[in-house]
């Protein structure tokens, strides 16, 4: 994959090519060469391609040639200014519509509706009729039938933008509505407007070839391609190449147009465009029985990640040698700024990698309520659908977004029943119903009829808590479960986080995963410490909070905000205390990958990657040469 | 609901008229007369005697405001007059014709939804692959030719060169339901194709931007099986907006099929309005015109519904 | 000249020849056999607006209407001018004219054809609310008597060569006495049982019909193909048996193919017209001539028609008139050089700027100017081409609207007394120049009209085509061809010669499908 970066101006260079030698094509050809596409001679009719007339002569003799360079300036001119006068009329009607509202919204989009409800080919015939045909009544039918379009982005983009921050500001600060609108608003909407513009062109030659063709379009003898088909139709049989130039003309120009209009969309508006990544990727088939440590849930075991970038990059890899083991009845805390791996390790352990990233070595041992434990790592797809949810649940950080807006929450929970038991409907209600009211829900049975929008923030979550709780999972992973949040609403949370290990009998075991150190203390007893995709430091909690030995750590504790509702401030897992960012995974310094941004950071440091020292007694472990439990001869030796 | 009901009735109607009155002038605007135009085909003299009995036949005499109030009194009741052409019901001519062009849009739009939709979705959930290339650069090739090279093209080889199939016309269904499908099959062709285009854009797009959700990832991680995760969780939710922009098309379509149908001399709704207008039939005219807008406020209507189905979100007001 | 070529000029010696022709068909054993079940399949060029007997609703219109409404006067199928509802006719003198009808003629509700059924008919023709395209001719009539039921003798004002003509016409068919106003009763082969508008017509045979044996096939389906490439398509592909103006661009592939044949005449001519009423160049007969010399007329046959017509020289004598009216004194031709002198003499040596009125509903119309606006150019006419669809173009033909204009004329007998309604001064019409009058053709027109003795009326139309080249009343373009297109298997399907092409319907008596 290349980087978005770089591929963006790529993906725009050959349709912005092929458009400008396109128009160039049509605008300049004639000034160079001498053509004439009105001559006729009638005696040459429907000959072949020569030298003084590379694509023949048409039914007068005319040289094609010219008739279609012509034809194309004429074509691609009506397109463009019309497209330009629909765009202007448009705005301005759209955008004085939503942002003065009250009788101009009224009359603005009224007017736009009129013109909407009749048919636009009629439109432009009654049109036509009324002025004659001509380049300036066409002009005139393709602004008015396609300036609607138009004035309703505009209206809805000015909605948009008019309810934002900035422009919520500079009313308050008093500035003229006209000065807002020209230069706040409009510079905001101009994307979508651009975007219709160069559709709105495109549509613009269709019509006005199908207009042309009609006879109603472009007047002999000057050309146009519509009217080139036309009068090419009578002369099909005898003379193919004759409908064919015109039509592939017409073809290209609004093949171009269209190209562009895809890939600028794609540009200012990349959302939709994942560059071929799905969401989900598929676990990778293969097979192996892992073995489980005494107590142990589930187990990363040397785990790496590798992003392929492609053909003409190397892969890179996110995450490296990860070990971890989840025991049952213990809540684990995965902890590191964004970037660290720790979301990645965890969507590994649930088996829900973006596709591109797979696991290259190492295993994810998990551990099933029924039977031998099973390697996600290697698992057929089909394998690790039973696995998840089942054996391992998951809650995310947005419970905004992680709930299907388009189905009711009843829905959603007894699907995920259904997808791991045979269970009934009613049963399925009845267990759903209980989960509900166990996260804390009241009225759970009306609850479980409602859409997600009529729940409050907090209240999602619960249900996402209750839904993931449902199959009686040993494992749970929670990414983040309280930052998109409000403050108060995140105790709670965390509150009932803490009490499911207690009331969820089975021996749960929970991976907490989170930026900030401070909010594991009340609920992890182990804390895994990620740094660039590296385990950097594990150890109990209340050794690790009291004692940290990677500087890493350290930093991590001493960004900790000290008031407890700040906590789980939403605002950034980016460390204030440290300067700069983590590398990104490609850019990795030598030596240790913290040094750049590490206080006590030596030379030696540059040297040596350090490993994952474990400490004797077996409890704690740290990634620094300098770490108490790093032995002593690698710092002397290479000190001297 | 009922508020809503109440508003849109009030708003369609108020649209209507608005409708009716800006055809009624700009056909007065409109130079030609039915009469001479009737009487003076194919470069024939006509007397103007008989031109102005013909003009008083046909109630073209009439003050203008007269003859605009008796056009919205009537059309209140669907009646919209005859013809001044021939005397047919204006009303019974459009409830032959409609019914064609509808035919002809729905069965575009069942061919289009039942190969731009499986299509679109599948070059969503896998984009960038051979699928989504291939499929997504002969979409590019089908939205960039017109409708009418379509249809040109195709007489030529299907009707002309292989003889296959009729190069044109009607048949009714009733009278010869294998020739009716074999006349319906190359203009159905055309307009699907032009709605494939759009559905499989839509669909695509849609599904690429539904997949990446939060919502999805949840899904999978409940365990369900992608079959499941597709159809439940992207699928359902990438219809509205496909709905919507097919909701659109129908509506454009109504008056648009002109070309297409001029192309196959299928008879339909757009065929009667341009032959209309060529003959300054003005109640005609007015008629299709009118019928057309209703139903394009009507499927706008049912668009809102059905999306308001779909998503639980949106609300009618 | 014989009568063979003058099929509107009758006379009492040749009536009684037509009259034993007929019987003699009649008694003719084995010759009369019912109607065949057969449905011919004919591909209109465009749907009739409407089936009024008498009003011209264009070709379309007229070919159904032959089916359904017959006049006294009809075509066989040699084009012959015969009698048709009459069985015979005999000039009493040149003003009265006494018709018997046949017996046993019958109208399709099956009430007889009687002589008060044909008065009724000229009644309302010439009625006054009437809007009867032969309005004005029929208004020749001075009265009308029923001398018997079956015996009805007609007094004109004037005598008229061309009354038979006139009554053969498809605007002259005879109508039940008793019709409803909106549906009125014919007595024609085909009564009319299924009708889509739009999209089709049916005919079925009329048992009862006059002509025994006739007509052969028993029923036509007129289906309605406007473009005319899907027209040729449905012929090609073998959708229907039979169509009317074959695109000329097929022509050659119909001629050269052994499953088509083709039925050719040229019959309309393209002209240009002027608006001699504004001040400006066109007033002046110079110009108008001088455009007469600057067009090459081969490019617009070759380019336009493909090379099916003839450049027109000089006055539209129909194609198969009984007189021979050319003389190259009076005929253009192609010299540019002239017509740059003609320009210099009536005070434009520099040319000047024009507005050329022309269609973009018909493609020959459109062609046919863009041709006609490049040689002028290379006289210094510089016009601009106004192409309204046709229902503008016949307005603004009518109010003047223009300065130069391109059309297509024809008549409907090939007798240059139907050079009436192009030539003759009378109100604006878009088939004449505007504001043009000249008392010189009018005179020459009226007098033709009465003139019974044949050598009388070539000097009057000998002295037209003067007149026509002197006063440029328009400037002749070419004749174009016209022609039917059917399935090799078609027996008996005429397409009439000239300007009688239209009348062609009157064939579909004898034509039958394979």
């Amino acid at each position: 994959m290349k980087s978005k970066r770089f591929s963006i101006p790529g993906r725009m260079v050959l349709p912005t090519v092929l458009l400008t030698l396109f128009v160039g094509t049509m605008f300049i050809a004639p000034l160079i060469f001498t053509f004439d596409a009105t001559k006729i001679a009638v005696s040459e009719r429907l000959a072949g391609p020569s030298w003084a007339h590379p694509l023949g002569q048409d039914g007068f003799g005319r040289d094609r040639l010219a008739r279609v360079l012509y034809g194309g300036q004429v074509s691609l001119t009506v397109a463009f200014v019309a497209s330009l006068i629909a765009l202007a009329i448009g705005t301005f009607v759209g955008l004085i519509g939503a942002y003065f509202r009250g009788p101009f919204e009224f009359i603005a989009m009224r007017v736009s509706d009129v013109v909407l409800y009749f048919p636009p080919i009629l439109l432009a015939l009654l049109v036509v009729t009324i002025f004659g045909p001509g380049v300036t009544t066409l002009v005139a039918v393709l602004a008015l039938l396609f300036f609607p379009s138009f004035s309703r982005i505009a209206y809805s983009e000015t909605m948009r933008v008019s309810v934002l921050d900035f422009v919520e500001a500079s009313r308050a600060l008093g500035t003229a509505p006209s000065r807002i609108v020209a230069r706040t608003v409009l510079p905001n909407i101009m994307g979508p407007i651009l975007v219709q513009f160069s559709l709105t062109a495109a549509a613009c030659i269709t019509v006005e070839s199908g207009l042309s063709f009609l006879g109603l379009g472009v007047v002999p003898p000057a050309p146009s391609w519509g009217q080139m088909i036309r009068s090419a139709r009578t002369y099909m049989e005898q003379d193919p190449f004759g409908i064919f130039v015109p039509c592939a003309a017409l073809f290209l120009a609004i093949y171009a147009i269209n190209l562009f209009v895809d890939r600028l969309r794609d540009v200012l508006d990349p959302k939709g465009q994942l560059e071929g990544k799905d969401a989900v990727s598929a676990t990778k088939d293969g097979a192996g029985t892992p073995e489980l440590g005494e107590g142990n849930v589930a187990e990363l075991r040397a785990l790496t990640l590798t992003l392929d970038r492609g053909a003409d990059l190397p892969p890179v890899d996110l995450v490296k040698d990860v070990s971890m083991a989840l025991r049952a009845n213990q809540n684990t805390a995965l902890v590191g700024e964004s970037g660290s791996g720790k979301s990645l390790t965890a969507l590994a352990l649930m088996g829900l990698l973006p596709s591109g990233i797979q696991p290259t070595s190492g295993q994810i041992a998990v551990g099933r309520k029924a039977g031998t434990p099973v390697d996600l790592a290697s698992l057929a797809p089909h394998a690790a659908e039973q696995v998840r949810g089942n054996d391992i649940a998951m809650i995310f950080q947005e419970p905004m977004t992680s709930l299907n807006p388009v189905l009711r929450i009843g829905f959603q929970m007894t699907e995920a029943l259904q997808a791991h038991s045979d269970i009934d409907r009613a049963e399925a209600r009845e267990k759903s119903i209980a989960a509900l009211q166990s996260v804390g829900i009241p009225e759970a049975a009306s609850r479980f009829d409602a859409y997600p929008h009529e729940l409050s923030g907090g209240m999602r979550q619960r249900v996402m808590i209750a839904m993931a709780l449902l199959a009686e999972p040993k494992v749970l992973i929670a990414d983040e479960p309280t930052t998109a949040l409000d403050v108060t609403i995140q105790a709670e949370i965390m509150d009932l986080l803490r009490d499911l290990r207690s009331s969820h009998g089975s021996g749960l075991s929970m991976l907490f995963i989170s930026h900030n150190l401070g909010i594991v203390a009340d609920i992890a007893d182990w804390v895994v410490v990620m740094y660039s995709g590296e385990v950097v430091e594990e150890g109990p909690t209340d050794q690790i909070l009291r004692d940290p030995h990677h500087p890493y750590t350290r930093a991590l504790l001493e960004s900790m905000p000290s008031a407890h509702e700040d906590l789980h401030s939403a605002k950034g897992d980016r460390l204030d205390t440290i300067k700069g960012t983590p590398p990104l995974p490609h850019l990795r310094p030598s030596g240790c990958s913290s040094r750049d941004r590490c206080p006590m950071a030596q030379p030696v440091c540059a040297t040596i990657h350090p490993d994952l020292y474990r400490a004797t007694s077996g409890t704690r472990a740290a990634r620094c040469l300098f770490a108490p439990e790093a032995p002593e001869h690698l710092i002397q030796k290479e000190a001297v | 609901m009922l508020r809503f009901a109440l508003n849109r009735a009030l708003s369609a109607g108020l649209m209507l008229l608005v409708v009716g009155t800006v055809v009624f002038s700009i056909l007065f605007l409109v130079p030609g007369d039915p009469a001479e135009l009737l009487l003076s085909s194919d470069g024939i003299t006509a007397s103007p005697d008989a031109i102005a009995s013909l003009r008083e036949e046909m109630g073209l005499n009439k003050p203008l405001l007269a003859q605009y109030g008796e056009f919205l009194v009537n059309a209140l009741r669907f009646d919209f007059g005859v013809s001044l052409i021939d005397k047919a019901s204006v009303g019974d001519t459009i409830a032959t014709r409609l019914p064609r062009t509808i035919e002809l849009i729905l069965a575009g739009l069942v061919l289009a939804a039942l190969t731009g939709i499986p299509a679109g979705t599948y070059a969503g959930l896998r984009p960038g692959r051979r699928f989504d290339r291939i499929a997504s650069a002969v979409n590019a090739v089908l939205i960039s030719l017109p409708g009418f090279v379509i249809g040109t093209l195709f007489i030529y080889i299907f009707a002309q060169f292989l003889r296959w199939l009729p190069a044109g016309g009607y048949t009714s269904f009733f009278t010869d339901p294998w020739l009716h499908i074999k006349q319906l099959t190359l203009p159905a062709i055309t307009v699907g194709l032009h709605l494939f285009s759009i559905i499989f854009r839509m669909t695509r797009a849609s599904v690429l931007e539904m997949r990446g959700n939060d919502w999805v990832r949840t899904a999978v991680a409940k365990g369900l099986s992608r079959k499941l995760v597709v159809r439940r969780h992207v699928l359902r939710n990438a219809l509205g907006p496909v709905i919507t922009v097919v909701g659109l098309q129908m509506g454009i379509l109504l008056g648009s099929t002109v070309l297409i149908e001029f192309i196959y001399n299928w008879p339909g709704l757009s065929g009667y309005l341009v032959t209309a207008v060529q003959q300054r039939d003005y109640p005609s005219v007015r008629g299709v015109i009118l019928v057309v807008s209703a139903l394009f406020i009507l499927i706008n209507l049912m668009v809102e519904l059905l999306y308001s189905m779909l998503d639980p979100r949106i609300r009618l007001e | 000249m014989t009568d063979r070529k003058n099929p509107t000029h009758i006379t009492r010696r040749t009536a009684l020849t037509y009259i034993g022709a007929g019987m003699a068909a009649l008694a003719l054993p084995g010759q009369s056999y019912a109607a065949s079940d057969k449905t011919l399949r004919y591909g209109l060029s465009t749907f009739p607006p409407a089936l009024t007997p008498w009003n011209n609703t264009g070709a379309a219109s007229n070919y159904v209407k032959l089916c359904l409404y017959r006049g006294l006067m009809g075509y066989d199928s040699e084009a012959q001018l015969v009698p048709e509802v009459a069985e015979s006719y005999e000039w009493v003198d040149g003003n009265t004219i006494v018709f018997k009808l046949r017996e046993g003629a019958k109208f399709h509700n099956g009430e007889p054809v009687t002589a008060e059924d044909v008065i009724f008919t000229f009644t309302s023709i010439t009625a006054e609310d009437s809007s009867a395209y032969l309005k004005s001719s029929f208004e020749s009539i001075d009265s009308m008597e029923a001398m018997d039921a079956t015996t009805v003798k007609f007094t004109l004002k004037l005598p008229s060569a061309v009354f038979l003509s006139e009554l053969a016409n498809y605007c002259a068919g005879i109508v039940w006495k008793g019709s409803d106003p909106e549906d009125p009763i014919g007595c024609g082969p085909y009564t009319k049982t299924d009708e889509e508008r739009g999209v089709f017509i049916e005919v079925t045979a009329f048992p009862d019909f006059y002509s025994e044996g006739e007509p052969r096939s028993g029923k036509i389906r007129f289906t309605a193909y406007s473009d005319q490439n899907l027209r040729y398509a449905a012929l090609e592909t073998g959708d229907v048996d039979v169509i009317e103006y074959l695109p000329w661009t097929q022509f050659d592939t119909v001629e050269e193919s052994e499953e088509l044949n083709i039925a050719a005449t040229v019959s309309p001519f393209m002209l240009a017209l002027f608006n001699v009423e504004k001040d400006g160049p066109f007033k002046n007969p110079l110009v108008r001539r001088a455009v007469g010399y600057a067009i090459q007329r081969q490019d617009v046959v070759d380019g336009v028609f493909a090379g099916r017509g003839t450049p027109l020289l000089g006055i539209p004598n129909p194609p198969g008139s009984p007189y021979d009216l050319s003389d190259p004194s009076i005929e253009y031709s192609y010299d540019p050089e002239k017509a740059k002198a003609l320009l210099a003499e009536a005070g434009y040596p520099n040319g000047f700027s024009c507005r050329l009125l022309g269609t973009s509903t018909y493609g020959m119309h459109q062609d046919t100017a863009a041709i006609v606006q490049a040689y002028l150019q290379m006289i210094g006419i510089n016009a601009t081409l106004d192409l309204p669809d046709w229902a503008t173009r016949v307005k603004k033909g009518k109010d003047g609207d223009y300065d130069i204009a391109v059309h297509g004329l024809s008549g409907f007998y090939n007798d240059p007394n139907a050079l009436w309604p192009l030539l003759h001064s009378g109100p604006s019409n878009y088939t004449r120049s505007f504001g043009f009058a000249s008392d010189r053709i009018d005179d020459l027109l009226e007098r033709g009209r009465a003139a019974m003795d044949e050598a009388e009326r070539e000097e009057i139309y000998k002295e037209l085509a003067v007149a026509y080249y002197e006063e440029v009343p328009q400037i002749p373009i070419n004749w174009r061809g016209q022609a039917h297109a059917m399935q090799a298997s078609v027996k008996g399907f005429k397409g009439f010669p000239g300007w009688l092409n239209t009348s062609s319907g009157f064939s579909f008596d004898t034509t039958e499908p394979s």
